[in-house]
Protein backbone atom coordinates (compact mmCIF):
# COMPACT_ATOMS: atom_id res chain seq x y z
CA UNK A 1 0.00 0.00 0.00
CA UNK A 2 2.87 2.34 0.78
CA UNK A 3 3.92 1.72 -2.79
CA UNK A 4 0.45 2.66 -3.99
CA UNK A 5 0.45 5.92 -2.05
CA UNK A 6 3.39 7.11 -4.04
CA UNK A 7 1.53 6.45 -7.28
CA UNK A 8 -0.24 9.09 -9.25
CA UNK A 9 -3.91 9.55 -8.40
CA UNK A 10 -6.01 8.93 -11.50
CA UNK A 11 -9.58 9.25 -10.25
CA UNK A 12 -10.50 11.79 -7.62
CA UNK A 13 -13.99 11.58 -6.13
CA UNK A 14 -15.10 14.39 -3.82
CA UNK A 15 -18.33 14.60 -1.76
CA UNK A 16 -20.16 12.68 -4.46
CA UNK A 17 -23.90 12.25 -4.10
CA UNK A 18 -26.51 10.87 -6.46
CA UNK A 19 -30.23 11.26 -5.81
CA UNK A 20 -32.96 9.55 -7.82
CA UNK A 21 -36.66 10.22 -7.88
CA UNK A 22 -38.76 7.14 -7.17
CA UNK A 23 -42.15 6.42 -8.76
CA UNK A 24 -43.97 8.43 -6.10
CA UNK A 25 -41.71 11.43 -6.84
CA UNK A 26 -39.79 11.18 -3.58
CA UNK A 27 -36.03 11.67 -3.48
CA UNK A 28 -34.03 8.50 -2.93
CA UNK A 29 -30.39 8.89 -2.02
CA UNK A 30 -28.47 6.27 -4.00
CA UNK A 31 -25.11 7.66 -2.92
CA UNK A 32 -24.01 10.29 -0.48
CA UNK A 33 -20.73 11.85 0.63
CA UNK A 34 -18.34 9.60 -1.26
CA UNK A 35 -14.67 10.59 -1.12
CA UNK A 36 -12.16 8.34 -2.82
CA UNK A 37 -8.83 8.47 -4.67
CA UNK A 38 -8.03 5.75 -7.14
CA UNK A 39 -4.43 5.40 -8.25
CA UNK A 40 -3.10 4.77 -11.72
CA UNK A 41 -2.70 1.08 -12.43
CA UNK A 42 -4.63 0.08 -9.36
CA UNK A 43 -7.15 -2.76 -9.22
CA UNK A 44 -9.90 -1.53 -6.95
CA UNK A 45 -13.20 -3.19 -6.07
CA UNK A 46 -16.49 -1.60 -5.07
CA UNK A 47 -18.12 -4.18 -2.83
CA UNK A 48 -21.53 -4.23 -1.24
CA UNK A 49 -25.02 -5.70 -1.19
CA UNK A 50 -27.58 -4.70 -3.79
CA UNK A 51 -28.89 -1.17 -3.28
CA UNK A 52 -25.62 0.14 -1.85
CA UNK A 53 -24.95 2.32 -4.88
CA UNK A 54 -21.86 0.53 -6.16
CA UNK A 55 -23.13 0.36 -9.72
CA UNK A 56 -24.31 3.97 -9.47
CA UNK A 57 -20.80 4.99 -8.40
CA UNK A 58 -19.29 3.13 -11.36
CA UNK A 59 -21.81 4.63 -13.78
CA UNK A 60 -21.04 8.10 -12.43
CA UNK A 61 -17.32 7.57 -13.12
CA UNK A 62 -18.31 6.46 -16.64
CA UNK A 63 -20.57 9.50 -17.19
CA UNK A 64 -23.56 7.19 -17.70
CA UNK A 65 -25.01 8.87 -14.61
CA UNK A 66 -24.90 12.57 -13.63
CA UNK A 67 -23.87 13.31 -10.07
CA UNK A 68 -26.38 15.34 -8.05
CA UNK A 69 -23.65 16.79 -5.87
CA UNK A 70 -19.86 16.67 -5.61
CA UNK A 71 -17.35 16.01 -8.35
CA UNK A 72 -15.47 13.25 -10.14
CA UNK A 73 -12.18 14.07 -11.85
CA UNK A 74 -10.27 11.61 -13.98
CA UNK A 75 -6.71 12.76 -14.74
CA UNK A 76 -8.00 16.26 -14.01
CA UNK A 77 -10.86 16.03 -16.50
CA UNK A 78 -14.58 15.46 -16.08
CA UNK A 79 -16.01 11.99 -16.77
CA UNK A 80 -17.77 13.44 -19.80
CA UNK A 81 -14.52 14.70 -21.31
CA UNK A 82 -12.93 11.31 -20.69
CA UNK A 83 -15.92 9.54 -22.26
CA UNK A 84 -15.87 11.78 -25.33
CA UNK A 85 -12.16 11.02 -25.71
CA UNK A 86 -13.08 7.32 -25.62
CA UNK A 87 -10.55 6.64 -22.91
CA UNK A 88 -12.33 3.99 -20.91
CA UNK A 89 -13.71 0.52 -21.47
CA UNK A 90 -16.87 -0.58 -19.73
CA UNK A 91 -17.75 -4.23 -19.13
CA UNK A 92 -21.43 -4.69 -18.32
CA UNK A 93 -23.09 -7.46 -16.33
CA UNK A 94 -24.25 -8.98 -19.59
CA UNK A 95 -21.96 -9.50 -22.58
CA UNK A 96 -24.06 -7.12 -24.80
CA UNK A 97 -22.75 -8.68 -27.99
CA UNK A 98 -24.49 -7.88 -31.25
CA UNK A 99 -26.03 -11.09 -32.60
CA UNK A 100 -25.59 -10.05 -36.24
CA UNK A 101 -21.83 -9.60 -35.93
CA UNK A 102 -19.23 -12.34 -35.72
CA UNK A 103 -17.13 -12.56 -32.57
CA UNK A 104 -14.31 -10.71 -34.34
CA UNK A 105 -16.63 -8.03 -35.71
CA UNK A 106 -18.00 -7.52 -32.21
CA UNK A 107 -14.49 -6.88 -30.89
CA UNK A 108 -13.94 -4.49 -33.80
CA UNK A 109 -17.12 -2.50 -33.10
CA UNK A 110 -15.61 0.21 -30.85
CA UNK A 111 -12.60 0.45 -33.17
CA UNK A 112 -14.97 1.05 -36.09
CA UNK A 113 -16.69 3.78 -34.12
CA UNK A 114 -13.27 5.32 -33.48
CA UNK A 115 -12.52 5.33 -37.23
CA UNK A 116 -9.55 3.01 -37.11
CA UNK A 117 -8.42 1.55 -40.40
CA UNK A 118 -9.61 -1.87 -41.46
CA UNK A 119 -6.16 -3.43 -41.15
CA UNK A 120 -5.56 -1.98 -37.67
CA UNK A 121 -8.98 -3.14 -36.49
CA UNK A 122 -8.51 -6.64 -37.78
CA UNK A 123 -5.02 -6.93 -36.31
CA UNK A 124 -6.10 -5.58 -32.93
CA UNK A 125 -9.17 -7.85 -32.78
CA UNK A 126 -7.00 -10.90 -33.56
CA UNK A 127 -4.57 -9.93 -30.78
CA UNK A 128 -7.38 -9.45 -28.28
CA UNK A 129 -9.10 -12.73 -29.17
CA UNK A 130 -5.82 -14.54 -28.77
CA UNK A 131 -5.34 -12.89 -25.38
CA UNK A 132 -8.68 -14.18 -24.10
CA UNK A 133 -8.13 -17.59 -25.69
CA UNK A 134 -10.78 -17.36 -28.38
CA UNK A 135 -8.57 -17.27 -31.46
CA UNK A 136 -10.40 -20.17 -33.07
CA UNK A 137 -13.81 -18.58 -32.61
CA UNK A 138 -13.28 -15.33 -34.53
CA UNK A 139 -15.85 -16.17 -37.18
CA UNK A 140 -18.45 -17.68 -34.87
CA UNK A 141 -21.60 -15.81 -33.98
CA UNK A 142 -22.24 -14.91 -30.32
CA UNK A 143 -25.13 -17.33 -29.93
CA UNK A 144 -22.78 -20.18 -30.83
CA UNK A 145 -20.70 -19.48 -27.71
CA UNK A 146 -21.23 -20.35 -24.05
CA UNK A 147 -21.92 -17.64 -21.48
CA UNK A 148 -18.31 -17.69 -20.28
CA UNK A 149 -16.95 -17.37 -23.81
CA UNK A 150 -19.34 -14.49 -24.53
CA UNK A 151 -18.09 -12.68 -21.43
CA UNK A 152 -14.51 -13.19 -22.67
CA UNK A 153 -15.45 -11.56 -25.98
CA UNK A 154 -16.87 -8.72 -23.90
CA UNK A 155 -13.53 -8.33 -22.10
CA UNK A 156 -11.58 -8.57 -25.36
CA UNK A 157 -13.76 -5.80 -26.79
CA UNK A 158 -13.20 -3.60 -23.73
CA UNK A 159 -9.39 -4.02 -23.82
CA UNK A 160 -9.32 -3.64 -27.61
CA UNK A 161 -9.62 0.13 -27.46
CA UNK A 162 -6.49 0.38 -25.25
CA UNK A 163 -8.45 2.09 -22.46
CA UNK A 164 -6.70 4.12 -19.79
CA UNK A 165 -9.33 2.90 -17.42
CA UNK A 166 -11.42 -0.25 -17.28
CA UNK A 167 -14.77 -0.16 -15.50
CA UNK A 168 -16.38 -3.53 -14.79
CA UNK A 169 -19.89 -3.96 -13.43
CA UNK A 170 -20.31 -7.44 -11.90
CA UNK A 171 -18.96 -8.98 -15.10
CA UNK A 172 -18.80 -12.53 -13.75
CA UNK A 173 -21.90 -12.66 -11.55
CA UNK A 174 -23.91 -14.72 -14.04
CA UNK A 175 -21.21 -17.35 -14.56
CA UNK A 176 -20.64 -20.70 -12.86
CA UNK A 177 -17.84 -21.07 -10.30
CA UNK A 178 -15.38 -22.87 -12.62
CA UNK A 179 -15.74 -20.39 -15.47
CA UNK A 180 -15.51 -17.55 -12.98
CA UNK A 181 -12.19 -18.79 -11.54
CA UNK A 182 -10.74 -19.20 -15.00
CA UNK A 183 -11.80 -15.69 -15.99
CA UNK A 184 -10.40 -14.27 -12.72
CA UNK A 185 -6.98 -15.63 -13.65
CA UNK A 186 -7.36 -14.41 -17.23
CA UNK A 187 -8.38 -10.95 -16.10
CA UNK A 188 -5.45 -10.64 -13.68
CA UNK A 189 -3.03 -11.81 -16.38
CA UNK A 190 -4.39 -9.29 -18.90
CA UNK A 191 -4.36 -6.55 -16.24
CA UNK A 192 -0.72 -7.33 -15.46
CA UNK A 193 0.18 -7.24 -19.15
CA UNK A 194 -1.60 -3.97 -19.86
CA UNK A 195 -1.17 -2.22 -16.51
CA UNK A 196 -4.50 -0.38 -16.69
CA UNK A 197 -6.55 0.99 -13.82
CA UNK A 198 -9.48 -1.31 -13.09
CA UNK A 199 -12.59 -0.40 -11.09
CA UNK A 200 -14.48 -3.62 -10.43
CA UNK A 201 -17.99 -3.79 -8.98
CA UNK A 202 -19.00 -6.98 -7.20
CA UNK A 203 -21.15 -8.36 -4.39
CA UNK A 204 -18.84 -11.33 -3.88
CA UNK A 205 -16.32 -10.91 -1.04
CA UNK A 206 -13.98 -13.73 -2.14
CA UNK A 207 -13.92 -12.35 -5.66
CA UNK A 208 -13.07 -8.86 -4.40
CA UNK A 209 -10.28 -10.13 -2.13
CA UNK A 210 -8.79 -12.37 -4.80
CA UNK A 211 -8.64 -9.69 -7.48
CA UNK A 212 -8.08 -6.36 -5.77
CA UNK A 213 -5.36 -4.12 -4.40
CA UNK A 214 -8.00 -2.32 -2.38
CA UNK A 215 -11.63 -2.96 -1.57
CA UNK A 216 -14.16 -0.17 -1.03
CA UNK A 217 -16.97 -1.42 1.14
CA UNK A 218 -20.30 0.33 0.48
CA UNK A 219 -23.37 0.26 2.70
CA UNK A 220 -26.97 0.83 1.66
CA UNK A 221 -29.74 3.23 2.73
CA UNK A 222 -28.32 5.65 1.86
CA UNK A 223 -25.50 4.30 -0.27
CA UNK A 224 -22.16 5.40 1.12
CA UNK A 225 -18.54 4.38 1.36
CA UNK A 226 -18.18 2.78 4.80
CA UNK A 227 -14.66 1.33 4.73
CA UNK A 228 -11.60 0.78 2.56
CA UNK A 229 -9.61 -2.42 3.05
CA UNK A 230 -6.09 -2.94 1.69
CA UNK A 231 -5.44 -6.39 0.25
CA UNK A 232 -1.77 -7.23 0.73
CA UNK A 233 -1.80 -10.65 -0.88
CA UNK A 234 1.28 -10.94 -3.10
CA UNK A 235 1.08 -10.70 -6.87
CA UNK A 236 0.73 -12.62 -9.08
CA UNK A 237 -2.22 -14.20 -7.37
CA UNK A 238 -2.86 -17.91 -7.74
CA UNK A 239 -5.93 -20.00 -7.02
CA UNK A 240 -4.04 -21.76 -4.21
CA UNK A 241 -3.98 -18.48 -2.29
CA UNK A 242 -7.70 -18.86 -1.77
CA UNK A 243 -6.90 -21.75 0.59
CA UNK A 244 -4.40 -19.70 2.60
CA UNK A 245 -5.07 -18.48 6.11
CA UNK A 246 -4.28 -14.89 5.16
CA UNK A 247 -6.86 -14.94 2.39
CA UNK A 248 -9.50 -16.10 4.81
CA UNK A 249 -8.46 -13.48 7.37
CA UNK A 250 -8.96 -10.82 4.74
CA UNK A 251 -12.36 -12.20 3.78
CA UNK A 252 -13.26 -12.19 7.47
CA UNK A 253 -12.02 -8.64 7.90
CA UNK A 254 -14.05 -7.40 4.92
CA UNK A 255 -17.14 -9.23 6.12
CA UNK A 256 -16.75 -7.50 9.49
CA UNK A 257 -16.96 -4.11 7.79
CA UNK A 258 -20.58 -4.67 6.89
CA UNK A 259 -22.88 -3.21 9.47
CA UNK A 260 -24.60 -5.80 11.59
CA UNK A 261 -22.49 -8.43 9.87
CA UNK A 262 -25.61 -9.68 8.14
CA UNK A 263 -24.20 -9.63 4.65
CA UNK B 1 -50.98 -47.84 -3.11
CA UNK B 2 -50.93 -51.03 -5.17
CA UNK B 3 -52.86 -49.19 -7.83
CA UNK B 4 -50.31 -46.40 -8.19
CA UNK B 5 -47.45 -48.89 -8.56
CA UNK B 6 -49.38 -50.56 -11.29
CA UNK B 7 -49.91 -47.22 -13.00
CA UNK B 8 -46.20 -46.44 -13.08
CA UNK B 9 -45.31 -49.82 -14.57
CA UNK B 10 -47.87 -49.60 -17.33
CA UNK B 11 -46.15 -49.64 -20.75
CA UNK B 12 -46.29 -46.50 -22.83
CA UNK B 13 -49.22 -46.16 -25.14
CA UNK B 14 -48.70 -45.81 -28.87
CA UNK B 15 -49.68 -42.15 -28.60
CA UNK B 16 -47.08 -41.48 -25.88
CA UNK B 17 -44.36 -43.16 -27.90
CA UNK B 18 -45.33 -41.08 -30.92
CA UNK B 19 -45.29 -37.89 -28.89
CA UNK B 20 -41.78 -38.54 -27.57
CA UNK B 21 -40.30 -39.41 -30.96
CA UNK B 22 -39.01 -36.24 -32.61
CA UNK B 23 -38.46 -37.91 -35.99
CA UNK B 24 -42.02 -39.14 -36.08
CA UNK B 25 -43.15 -35.68 -35.05
CA UNK B 26 -41.37 -33.87 -37.86
CA UNK B 27 -42.60 -36.46 -40.38
CA UNK B 28 -46.10 -35.93 -39.05
CA UNK B 29 -45.97 -32.21 -39.80
CA UNK B 30 -45.62 -33.11 -43.48
CA UNK B 31 -47.71 -36.28 -43.63
CA UNK B 32 -50.74 -34.96 -41.78
CA UNK B 33 -51.49 -31.93 -43.99
CA UNK B 34 -50.86 -33.99 -47.14
CA UNK B 35 -53.21 -36.66 -45.81
CA UNK B 36 -55.86 -34.05 -45.11
CA UNK B 37 -55.46 -32.71 -48.65
CA UNK B 38 -55.81 -36.20 -50.15
CA UNK B 39 -58.96 -36.85 -48.08
CA UNK B 40 -60.53 -33.57 -49.28
CA UNK B 41 -59.62 -34.32 -52.91
CA UNK B 42 -61.21 -37.79 -52.63
CA UNK B 43 -64.34 -36.42 -50.95
CA UNK B 44 -64.60 -33.65 -53.56
CA UNK B 45 -63.95 -35.75 -56.65
CA UNK B 46 -66.23 -38.59 -55.46
CA UNK B 47 -68.99 -36.02 -54.83
CA UNK B 48 -69.20 -37.08 -51.19
CA UNK B 49 -68.50 -33.47 -50.36
CA UNK B 50 -71.47 -32.38 -52.49
CA UNK B 51 -73.76 -34.71 -50.51
CA UNK B 52 -72.35 -33.40 -47.25
CA UNK B 53 -72.85 -29.77 -48.25
CA UNK B 54 -76.15 -30.51 -50.04
CA UNK B 55 -74.90 -28.92 -53.25
CA UNK B 56 -74.32 -30.06 -56.83
CA UNK B 57 -71.50 -30.18 -59.38
CA UNK B 58 -72.85 -27.04 -61.03
CA UNK B 59 -72.10 -24.70 -58.10
CA UNK B 60 -69.19 -26.80 -56.80
CA UNK B 61 -67.56 -28.17 -59.96
CA UNK B 62 -65.43 -31.30 -59.84
CA UNK B 63 -61.69 -30.79 -59.50
CA UNK B 64 -61.03 -32.30 -62.90
CA UNK B 65 -63.40 -29.78 -64.47
CA UNK B 66 -61.73 -26.86 -62.66
CA UNK B 67 -58.35 -28.17 -63.83
CA UNK B 68 -59.59 -28.38 -67.41
CA UNK B 69 -60.83 -24.78 -67.34
CA UNK B 70 -57.59 -23.67 -65.68
CA UNK B 71 -55.64 -25.23 -68.56
CA UNK B 72 -57.87 -23.73 -71.23
CA UNK B 73 -57.68 -20.21 -69.77
CA UNK B 74 -54.01 -20.27 -68.81
CA UNK B 75 -53.22 -17.08 -70.76
CA UNK B 76 -56.09 -15.11 -69.26
CA UNK B 77 -55.35 -16.39 -65.76
CA UNK B 78 -51.72 -15.41 -66.21
CA UNK B 79 -52.61 -11.87 -67.33
CA UNK B 80 -54.99 -11.37 -64.40
CA UNK B 81 -52.46 -12.84 -61.96
CA UNK B 82 -49.84 -10.41 -63.21
CA UNK B 83 -52.29 -7.53 -62.65
CA UNK B 84 -53.05 -8.67 -59.09
CA UNK B 85 -49.42 -9.31 -58.23
CA UNK B 86 -48.38 -5.91 -59.61
CA UNK B 87 -50.87 -4.20 -57.31
CA UNK B 88 -49.85 -6.36 -54.33
CA UNK B 89 -46.12 -6.02 -54.91
CA UNK B 90 -45.98 -2.29 -55.71
CA UNK B 91 -48.31 -1.52 -52.79
CA UNK B 92 -46.29 -3.74 -50.47
CA UNK B 93 -43.00 -2.20 -51.55
CA UNK B 94 -44.02 1.45 -51.32
CA UNK B 95 -46.08 0.84 -48.18
CA UNK B 96 -43.31 -1.04 -46.38
CA UNK B 97 -40.71 1.59 -47.25
CA UNK B 98 -43.06 4.33 -46.13
CA UNK B 99 -43.88 2.46 -42.91
CA UNK B 100 -40.20 1.91 -42.20
CA UNK B 101 -39.52 5.59 -42.80
CA UNK B 102 -42.21 6.63 -40.34
CA UNK B 103 -40.81 4.10 -37.83
CA UNK B 104 -37.37 5.69 -38.15
CA UNK B 105 -38.85 9.11 -37.60
CA UNK B 106 -40.76 7.88 -34.54
CA UNK B 107 -37.65 6.19 -33.14
CA UNK B 108 -35.51 9.30 -33.60
CA UNK B 109 -38.11 11.82 -32.40
CA UNK B 110 -40.04 9.88 -29.74
CA UNK B 111 -42.10 12.85 -28.59
CA UNK B 112 -43.84 13.45 -31.91
CA UNK B 113 -43.40 9.90 -33.10
CA UNK B 114 -45.28 8.07 -30.38
CA UNK B 115 -48.48 9.96 -31.12
CA UNK B 116 -48.05 9.21 -34.80
CA UNK B 117 -47.75 5.51 -34.04
CA UNK B 118 -51.11 5.52 -32.29
CA UNK B 119 -52.71 7.06 -35.38
CA UNK B 120 -51.06 4.45 -37.59
CA UNK B 121 -52.21 1.69 -35.26
CA UNK B 122 -55.73 2.96 -35.81
CA UNK B 123 -55.20 2.95 -39.60
CA UNK B 124 -54.09 -0.67 -39.43
CA UNK B 125 -57.46 -1.69 -38.02
CA UNK B 126 -59.58 -0.14 -40.81
CA UNK B 127 -61.10 -3.01 -42.82
CA UNK B 128 -60.12 -3.22 -46.49
CA UNK B 129 -63.76 -3.36 -47.58
CA UNK B 130 -64.22 0.08 -46.06
CA UNK B 131 -61.00 1.54 -47.42
CA UNK B 132 -61.30 0.33 -51.04
CA UNK B 133 -64.43 2.29 -52.07
CA UNK B 134 -63.09 5.41 -50.37
CA UNK B 135 -59.84 5.17 -52.33
CA UNK B 136 -61.78 4.68 -55.56
CA UNK B 137 -63.57 7.91 -54.89
CA UNK B 138 -60.43 9.83 -53.96
CA UNK B 139 -58.52 8.79 -57.06
CA UNK B 140 -61.26 9.68 -59.56
CA UNK B 141 -59.26 12.61 -60.97
CA UNK B 142 -55.83 11.01 -60.99
CA UNK B 143 -55.94 10.01 -64.63
CA UNK B 144 -58.21 9.99 -67.67
CA UNK B 145 -57.49 6.32 -68.22
CA UNK B 146 -59.73 4.01 -66.18
CA UNK B 147 -57.12 1.26 -65.86
CA UNK B 148 -54.59 3.72 -64.41
CA UNK B 149 -57.14 5.26 -62.01
CA UNK B 150 -58.11 1.83 -60.73
CA UNK B 151 -54.53 0.70 -60.40
CA UNK B 152 -53.67 3.74 -58.29
CA UNK B 153 -56.70 3.21 -56.05
CA UNK B 154 -55.88 -0.46 -55.47
CA UNK B 155 -52.20 0.21 -54.82
CA UNK B 156 -53.11 2.92 -52.31
CA UNK B 157 -55.22 0.48 -50.27
CA UNK B 158 -52.47 -2.17 -50.21
CA UNK B 159 -49.94 0.53 -49.39
CA UNK B 160 -51.82 1.79 -46.35
CA UNK B 161 -52.27 -1.68 -44.90
CA UNK B 162 -48.62 -2.63 -45.52
CA UNK B 163 -47.30 0.69 -44.21
CA UNK B 164 -49.19 0.45 -40.92
CA UNK B 165 -48.01 -3.10 -40.34
CA UNK B 166 -44.37 -2.37 -41.19
CA UNK B 167 -44.31 0.82 -39.15
CA UNK B 168 -45.48 -0.79 -35.92
CA UNK B 169 -43.08 -3.73 -36.23
CA UNK B 170 -40.07 -1.73 -37.40
CA UNK B 171 -40.53 0.75 -34.55
CA UNK B 172 -40.22 -2.13 -32.08
CA UNK B 173 -37.12 -3.35 -33.93
CA UNK B 174 -35.51 0.08 -33.75
CA UNK B 175 -36.29 0.68 -30.08
CA UNK B 176 -36.42 -2.69 -28.30
CA UNK B 177 -32.68 -3.16 -27.85
CA UNK B 178 -30.73 -5.54 -25.66
CA UNK B 179 -30.26 -4.22 -22.13
CA UNK B 180 -27.14 -2.04 -21.86
CA UNK B 181 -26.72 -1.87 -25.67
CA UNK B 182 -27.44 1.87 -25.62
CA UNK B 183 -25.10 2.35 -22.61
CA UNK B 184 -22.38 0.47 -24.46
CA UNK B 185 -22.64 2.84 -27.42
CA UNK B 186 -22.60 5.77 -24.97
CA UNK B 187 -19.33 4.58 -23.46
CA UNK B 188 -17.83 4.74 -26.96
CA UNK B 189 -19.20 8.29 -27.27
CA UNK B 190 -20.92 7.07 -30.45
CA UNK B 191 -22.86 9.69 -32.38
CA UNK B 192 -26.61 9.32 -32.81
CA UNK B 193 -26.09 8.46 -36.45
CA UNK B 194 -23.56 5.75 -35.60
CA UNK B 195 -25.87 4.23 -32.99
CA UNK B 196 -28.59 4.18 -35.59
CA UNK B 197 -26.51 2.56 -38.32
CA UNK B 198 -24.59 0.08 -36.17
CA UNK B 199 -27.18 -0.86 -33.57
CA UNK B 200 -30.77 0.15 -34.28
CA UNK B 201 -30.87 -0.62 -38.01
CA UNK B 202 -29.44 -4.14 -37.81
CA UNK B 203 -31.52 -4.81 -34.70
CA UNK B 204 -34.68 -4.08 -36.70
CA UNK B 205 -33.99 -6.56 -39.53
CA UNK B 206 -35.72 -9.59 -37.93
CA UNK B 207 -38.69 -7.34 -37.19
CA UNK B 208 -38.92 -6.42 -40.88
CA UNK B 209 -39.48 -10.09 -41.62
CA UNK B 210 -42.03 -10.37 -38.82
CA UNK B 211 -43.92 -7.57 -40.56
CA UNK B 212 -43.53 -9.13 -44.02
CA UNK B 213 -44.81 -12.51 -42.85
CA UNK B 214 -48.11 -10.75 -42.19
CA UNK B 215 -47.85 -8.16 -44.99
CA UNK B 216 -47.11 -10.47 -47.91
CA UNK B 217 -50.26 -12.59 -47.61
CA UNK B 218 -52.35 -9.62 -46.51
CA UNK B 219 -51.21 -7.49 -49.46
CA UNK B 220 -52.41 -10.16 -51.88
CA UNK B 221 -55.73 -10.49 -50.06
CA UNK B 222 -56.05 -6.70 -49.97
CA UNK B 223 -55.30 -6.46 -53.71
CA UNK B 224 -57.95 -9.11 -54.43
CA UNK B 225 -60.58 -7.45 -52.28
CA UNK B 226 -59.90 -3.96 -53.69
CA UNK B 227 -60.33 -5.35 -57.20
CA UNK B 228 -63.96 -6.08 -56.32
CA UNK B 229 -64.58 -2.36 -55.91
CA UNK B 230 -62.35 -1.07 -58.69
CA UNK B 231 -63.70 0.67 -61.76
CA UNK B 232 -61.55 -1.19 -64.28
CA UNK B 233 -62.22 -4.94 -64.58
CA UNK B 234 -59.00 -6.86 -64.14
CA UNK B 235 -57.30 -9.07 -61.58
CA UNK B 236 -57.78 -12.49 -60.05
CA UNK B 237 -60.20 -11.21 -57.42
CA UNK B 238 -62.31 -9.36 -59.94
CA UNK B 239 -62.47 -12.44 -62.19
CA UNK B 240 -63.74 -14.54 -59.27
CA UNK B 241 -66.54 -12.05 -58.77
CA UNK B 242 -67.38 -11.59 -62.49
CA UNK B 243 -67.54 -15.33 -63.12
CA UNK B 244 -69.71 -15.99 -60.08
CA UNK B 245 -72.10 -13.27 -61.25
CA UNK B 246 -72.24 -14.98 -64.67
CA UNK B 247 -72.68 -18.37 -62.93
CA UNK B 248 -69.49 -19.64 -64.61
CA UNK B 249 -68.48 -21.53 -61.50
CA UNK B 250 -65.65 -23.67 -62.95
CA UNK B 251 -63.94 -20.48 -64.18
CA UNK B 252 -64.50 -18.76 -60.84
CA UNK B 253 -62.93 -21.76 -59.09
CA UNK B 254 -59.99 -21.71 -61.50
CA UNK B 255 -59.30 -18.10 -60.38
CA UNK B 256 -59.72 -19.10 -56.73
CA UNK B 257 -57.07 -21.75 -57.35
CA UNK B 258 -54.86 -19.11 -58.98
CA UNK B 259 -55.30 -16.81 -55.95
CA UNK B 260 -54.21 -19.66 -53.64
CA UNK B 261 -51.16 -20.38 -55.79
CA UNK B 262 -50.15 -16.70 -55.79
CA UNK B 263 -50.41 -16.52 -52.01
CA UNK B 264 -48.41 -19.70 -51.47
CA UNK B 265 -45.78 -18.73 -54.04
CA UNK B 266 -45.26 -15.29 -52.49
CA UNK B 267 -44.92 -16.81 -49.02
CA UNK B 268 -42.40 -19.37 -50.24
CA UNK B 269 -40.31 -16.61 -51.85
CA UNK B 270 -40.41 -14.68 -48.57
CA UNK B 271 -39.35 -17.74 -46.55
CA UNK B 272 -36.41 -18.38 -48.87
CA UNK B 273 -35.35 -14.73 -48.63
CA UNK B 274 -35.61 -14.89 -44.87
CA UNK B 275 -33.56 -18.06 -44.57
CA UNK B 276 -30.80 -16.39 -46.59
CA UNK B 277 -30.90 -12.92 -45.04
CA UNK B 278 -31.57 -13.91 -41.43
CA UNK B 279 -28.90 -16.60 -41.19
CA UNK B 280 -26.98 -14.46 -38.74
CA UNK B 281 -29.92 -13.74 -36.45
CA UNK B 282 -31.09 -16.54 -34.22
Amino acid sequence: MSELKEREVEIQIRDLGVTFKDNAGNDVKALTGVNLDICKGEFISLLGPSGCGKTTLLRTIADLQEPTEGTVRISGMTPKEIRLQQKFGFVFQQPVLFDWRTVKKNVELPLEIMYQSKEDRSKRADEMLEMVGLKGFANHFPNQLSGGMQQRVNIARAFGIRPELLLMDEPFSALDEFTKEKLHEDLLRIWRQTNKTVVFVTHNIQEAVFLSDRICVLSPHPGRLSAVVDVDLPRPRTLEMKESEHFNELVYEVRGKFEGGSV
Amino acid sequence: MAQTTQKIKRPKTLYQRFKENSKAQSAATIVMPVLLGVVIVILWQSQALHHLLRTNTFTLPLLTRIGEIFGENLDKIWDNSVATMTVAFVGLLIGSLLGYGVAIFAALCPRVGKGGLTVIGAFASIPVVALAPVMNNWTKDVSDVASVRSMVAKILVVMLIAAANMCLNAYRGLTELKPYAMDLMDTYAAKKRTVFVKLQLPNSVPYIFTALKVSVPSSIITAIVSEYFAEYIIGVGRQIRENIVLAQYPTAWAYIAAACLLGVAAYVVLMIAQSILLRRYH
